[in-house]
């Protein structure tokens, strides 16, 4: 077993990194275009199709010009076949009902197929070793493979530089390329001649299985770290080069073939990335989960909270009116402090202005609800237990929707005092006479056709004052001192704008967020 | 343009004829919009609004009519379009940001060998702003909220600079909030001047939302002012046209 400082200093070995590092900053590349566009199977069909196109290659050149193993020519036969791949999937996609995944399967197989036919039948006139063909020998390259890799590198290097802008667009939203004016169908094709080349020169080295291995993994593990284009294309070279590092050290320690060390290592770089990465990783996912308290829980703190009445309040009092473990309590309330809803004390907790307001909307939520169910027939006893189910259903609509349907009531079936519906009545907007509280006054906005023969004009002062018929009718009392009743499609009507909330001083609530 | 004495209509389509199949999508569709206006697309689905919206975009070969974009055949106008995609065809988890996505409207412009010019920069902030959107221009636009996302596409097609804005179902799948703050950013691009036609299938919000609506169901029902368009008569006859055709079907049997 050779050591790396050793092996470093081999030739053979040097060579090795240098051509195996040009191809996977190629590879990492082009490769994150395919990841982006979906297109790591045509990838992988490309690679197998190419077989046919050097055999091809290599025949025509010795056959008619008497050339044996012309780089060049096997190169251009490659290509062909891979336009020619390319060209028969959109062919055969059109004018068939196959989807393309089917058609890419069929192609590329009948490709790589003939290639192999081909290799085996003119076995005395291509000197091909199909083996070396399909594992690649990454620690045999040639001083030739170097070449044609470099040339590669550079060429499709600069084309994806100077036309970044173009493949981004048309691989992001083909629409918008083309009524900006780029041709789409142009920059496919070279798209896929970049992958064909990019593939020719990195078969000899990982072999036709492994290269869509080189040219998606890395390219997918900077996937998962980027939040850009450009960086995921710099990160994706990088990952390139950490791949071959890592495997041909692999292969010399464990004396094992170079492509399948690359990709190991390259496979194994990926998953640590997919469990560690900051943001998208499984690690920060299970962090951010368990970091997450359950809503019901936070709402059963605000509420435990509000209704000590604005005393600090121990742990040990909210324990019992919430469903989690005291770590998770404890969480919750450290999360809930960190959000501003609470602030701890020496004697306890207490709320924030935003957290009593929340507090409120949920406590308006559970009484509208308890009252509900006391309507629909179910028995105090149970009344508590449902409405602390139904007091989660807290969205503003469908809360507003409830207490509309029960006539706006100012307390619950246990007598206790209902919210008003404070978020409606922020800063000066208007709302309907039918949700202010008893001893509030306001000042008339407009007036709707319910409540036209009243004679309410804009700008006149109301008192409202206590209900009657059990809450059924409303009564507002006017400047002069004379009282009007309303039916609640008129209080509905008589669109107000809140002065002064009698008992309570107007609640200073910051504006809604969310 | 607005300075123009004469009005060239923003959008002039004379007999269009559109089909992918024996059935046209679009028959015989005339309809001339006025520059400036927000205009709503309501119909049944596969009525045809994608459709027409991809016609004007030149992007459906046509069977028949024309497309002129202010007077021009849509082929050589098309810088002046810009379009906004329906949110679902849109990869979120591409690796591009806020600030990128705007920048795209751009790329028209842009030659290929030279980097965005102080020139893009300032369109691209001055959209971002307009759409109230920059201070997410380093996001990933996976991570915004459905009207922010929709809100980044609108910057784009103002960054364009077109002067006519199609949109396809902006309102899809959006809350009652989304849908306020979508419809300033519309009425804000309308009162600079711009064009918009917007693909809509909620029959109940289309009065409140724009000042003119076309009516369509593969032919052209109806353009005008939505208390116009949405009269009993019309709208049954476009969508419960469908439900009748189905009657005298079953009827040869029965004998009625």
């Amino acid at each position: 077993m050779t050591t790396l400082a050793e092996a470093l200093s081999q030739p053979f070995f040097q060579k090795a990194f240098l051509a195996g590092s040009i191809v996977a900053v190629v590879c990492g590349v082009v490769g994150c275009l395919v990841v982006v566009r979906r297109m790591a199977f045509l990838g992988d069909a490309l690679s197998h199709a190419m077989v046919a196109g050097v055999g091809g290659g290599y025949l025509v050149m010795k056959l008619v010009f008497g050339l044996e193993a012309h780089a060049p020519g096997m190169i251009l036969g490659a290509l062909f076949s891979a336009v020619i791949t390319v060209a028969m999937i959109s062919f055969v996609s059109r004018v068939s009902r196959l989807k393309e995944d089917t058609v890419i399967g069929i192609i590329y197989c009948g490709v790589f197929a003939a290639g192999i036919v081909l290799v085996s039948v003119f076995r005395n006139h291509i000197h091909i070793d199909l083996i070396h063909f399909i594992m690649g020998d990454v620690l045999g390259v040639t001083d030739a493979d170097l070449w044609i890799s470099a040339v590669v590198a550079a060429a499709v290097l600069s084309v994806i530089a100077l036309f970044f802008r173009s493949f981004q667009v048309a691989a992001f939203d083909p629409v918008l390329a083309a009524a900006v004016g780029i041709p789409v169908v142009v920059v496919d094709y070279a798209l896929t001649l970049c992958v064909s080349l990019v593939v020719v020169s990195a078969v000899s080295m990982v072999g036709v299985v492994l290269v869509v291995g080189l040219l998606i993994t890395p390219a997918a593990t900077a996937y998962l770290l980027s939040d850009r284009l450009d960086r995921m294309m710099l990160l994706a070279a990088l990952f390139g080069v950490t791949s071959v590092a890592g495997g041909l050290w692999l292969a010399l320690r464990l004396d094992s073939a170079g492509g399948g060390a690359i990709l190991l290592f390259a496979t194994a770089q990926f998953l640590a990335v997919l469990v560690a990465a900051p943001r998208h990783g499984l690690l920060a996912g299970w962090r951010r989960r368990r970091r997450l308290v359950p809503q019901q829980v936070v709402e059963d703190v605000l509420g435990s909270i509000l209704r000590a009445g604005g005393r600090p309040i121990a742990l040990g009092a909210i324990a019992p009116h919430v469903h989690a473990d005291r770590s998770r309590l404890v969480h919750a309330l450290r999360n809930l402090t960190a959000d501003g809803f609470l602030e701890g004390g020496a004697a306890g907790w207490t709320l924030t202005e935003e957290g009593t307001r929340q507090a409120r909307r949920i406590q308006r939520a559970h009484r509208l609800w308890e009252t509900y169910l006391a309507r629909a027939g179910v028995p105090e006893s149970e009344l508590h237990r449902r409405a602390h189910t139904l007091e989660h259903v807290h969205d503003e609509d469908a809360v507003d929707y409830i207490d509309d349907l029960l006539g706006h009531p100012e307390t619950d079936p246990h007598g206790a005092q209902i919210p008003e519906d404070f978020v409606h009545l922020e800063g000066s907007a208007s709302v309907p006479v039918s949700v202010l509280r008893t001893g509030w006054r306001a000042e008339v906005v407009s007036v709707g056709d319910a409540a036209r023969s009243l004679g309410f004009g804009a700008g006149e002062l109301l008192t409202v004052l206590p209900r009657r018929d059990a809450g059924a009718t409303w009564v507002v009392g006017r400047a002069d001192g004379t009282e009007v009743p309303l039916t609640h499609a008129a209080a509905d009507a008589v669109m107000v704008r809140v002065l002064a909330t009698g008992s309570r001083p107007p609640a200073p609530f910051p504006p809604q967020v969310g | 343009m607005a300075t123009d004495p004469a009005p060239v209509p923003a959008i002039d389509i004379q007999h269009l004829t559109v089909s992918y199949g024996p059935r046209p999508a679009l028959l015989d569709v005339t309809l001339s919009v006025e520059p400036g206006r927000l205009v709503g697309i309501i119909g049944p689905n596969g009525s045809g609004k994608s459709t027409l919206i991809k016609a004007i975009l030149g992007f459906v070969p046509r069977d028949f009519g024309t497309v002129r974009v202010f007077g021009q055949p849509v082929e050589e106008a098309r810088g002046r379009i810009a379009y906004v995609p329906q949110r679902g065809s849109v990869d979120w988890d591409f690796p591009v940001t806020v600030g990128e996505v705007a920048m795209m409207g751009r790329y028209g412009r842009i030659p290929f060998w030279r980097n965005p010019a102080e020139e893009d920069h300032r369109a691209v902030a001055e959209a971002l702003e307009l759409v109230k959107m920059s201070d997410f221009r380093k996001r990933q636009i996976g991570q915004l909220s459905g009207g922010q996302q929709q809100r980044v596409f609108m910057a784009r097609a103002l960054a364009q600079g077109a002067d006519i804005l199609l949109l396809d179902e902006p309102f899809a799948g959006v809350d009652a909030a989304t849908e306020r703050s979508l419809l300033e950013v519309l009425g804000r691009a309308r009162e600079a001047g711009r064009t918009l036609l917007v693909v809509h299938h909620d029959l109940a919000t289309a009065a409140r939302h724009f000042e003119r609506l076309i009516l369509l169901n593969q032919r052209l029902y109806a353009y005008g002012p939505p208390a116009a368009v949405l009269s009993d008569d019309l709208l049954e006859e476009v969508y419960e046209g469908r439900l009748q055709s189905l009657g005298p079907r079953r009827a040869p049997g029965g004998g009625a």
